[in-house]
């Protein structure tokens, strides 16, 4: 099982920031994904999450950390990105 | 006058009517009337670009408002009649964002976010549970919020002059997002926003809540005493839900664009109170110069953007050497 952390950051209100009291954790095994999903996250860690630079602004972005071989990776990648398993496994909270 | 004809018994009904009429709508006639002489007289006293086009050639920008029924495709259905649509959500879309291409216009003489009347399109009802709205590039996107910690983002009406900002900067200074251009990026969006707020309620910077989201804070946020996302007053509060920092001296490179733009909300802040009256006949003219009267400069430094403001408060305003101080003062204050 390789189990994938991801956590919505930034937005308008700075999720997840220094000092916010407001952050969006989550986490889902990479298997229950469809083939396609797991592929554009393979993408992802492959590219290390970076895009060309976007206009958007307060947009989500979403951190990703998966652990193989006994390595952590992460990775930060923008909303449009990110496979809508992904998006849709955090739960945004006040702490 | 006005009343007079209104009920002078020599004219005929429908001539009374007509300065009955009248003068029901003089009152605010005459406030406008004032208002606009103030702005163009504050126009033909200042600068080179976007002021030069008081009265801009092309005509006002066209509101639109799509609506995502809980999608995340935009920018989803046009909506046919917003500005009297039965959905709250898509009417304030709509007026706001009017009202927001009303204050471009007439307080900084500029047609739309790109100065040549650009189509304003927002979208609504954005994904489920959305808690946020952004600036894609083309268009404005907002969510509904969670109904916890926050509730619908068209509520706010600072929020949507936020957003709306970003295109002004897309087209003009095209600040990058990132660094201490992110910073000055995102500043830029909340000292508009907050100006707008508090044009479209004709107040004084004492007036002015400075908040930033007040009216999209959900029960759930309110209850933890949390009452704004941030406050350009005090970015460092306990009541914000996203607390910033306050002196250049924290800042340090890889800063979220909406932790370190709290060093130039406070001087913004600093500076407005400091010059008194209205944020946007003095403070707000000189940073809409400070945004849009240089070349691009995606990579501009605070203080480089902290220079700007110092020397056009010199020349938009040389009789007030008051003015300088102030957003001098106010600079040095955060420790640029």
């Amino acid at each position: 099982m390789a189990l994938l952390h991801v956590e919505r950051i930034g937005g308008l209100a700075g999720f997840g920031g220094a000092g916010a009291h407001v952050r969006s954790l989550g986490q889902l095994d990479l298997d229950t994904l469809s083939a396609e999903e797991q592929r554009a996250v393979e993408n992802l860690f492959q590219s290390k999450g970076k895009s060309k630079a976007t206009p958007i602004r307060d947009g989500f972005s979403y951190r990703i950390s998966r652990t193989t071989s006994g390595r952590t990776e992460t990775i930060e990648a923008s909303e449009s990105t990110v496979p809508k398993s992904l998006t849709q496994c955090v739960k945004d909270e006040l702490v | 006058m006005l009343k007079r004809f209104a009920n002078d018994k020599k004219l005929s009904a429908e001539q009374r009517k007509s300065f009955a009429d009248a003068s029901k709508f003089e009152k605010e006639w005459r406030q406008q009337r004032l208002a606009r002489a103030e702005y163009i007289r504050a126009a033909q006293s200042i600068l080179p670009t976007a002021l030069a086009a008081v009265g801009p050639a092309a005509p006002p920008p066209a509101i639109v408002v799509d609506d995502c029924a809980h999608g995340n495709t935009l920018p989803g259905t046009p909506l046919p009649n917003p500005g009297t649509s039965a959905d709250a959500t898509a009417k304030r879309a709509f007026i706001e964002t009017k009202a927001v291409a009303k204050f471009y216009a007439t307080v900084f003489g500029r047609n739309s976010v790109n100065n040549a009347g650009m189509k304003l399109l927002s979208s609504i009802h954005y994904s489920v549970n959305y808690n946020n709205a952004f600036w894609n590039g083309n268009q404005m996107t907002y969510g509904d919020g969670d109904g916890s910690i926050f509730i619908d983002f068209t509520k706010a009406n600072d929020v949507i002059g936020h957003e709306l900002t970003h295109g002004v900067t897309q087209y003009s200074a095209q600040l990058a997002y990132a660094n201490q251009a992110g910073g000055l990026n995102e500043s830029i969006s909340d000292v508009f926003g907050s100006m707008f707020r508090q044009w479209d309620a004709n107040q004084s910077v004492t007036q002015a809540d400075w908040l930033i989201g007040k009216d999209i804070m959900g029960p759930g946020a309110i209850a933890r005493g949390f009452t704004c996302l941030r406050d350009m007053a005090d970015p460092a509060a306990t009541h914000c839900l996203a607390p910033q920092p306050t002196k250049f001296s924290q800042y340090h490179d890889g800063m979220d664009p909406h932790y370190s733009s709290g060093i130039p909300n406070l001087a913004f802040y600093q500076a407005a109170m400091a010059i008194g009256g209205k944020s946007w006949l003095k403070a707000g003219q000189i940073w809409y110069q400070a945004l849009t009267g240089f070349p691009p400069s995606p990579n501009l430094k605070m203080s480089a953007f902290a220079k700007r403001t110092r020397t056009l408060a010199g020349s938009l305003f040389p009789a007030e050497p008051a003015v300088k101080a102030a957003v001098n003062a106010a600079w040095t204050a955060v420790g640029l």
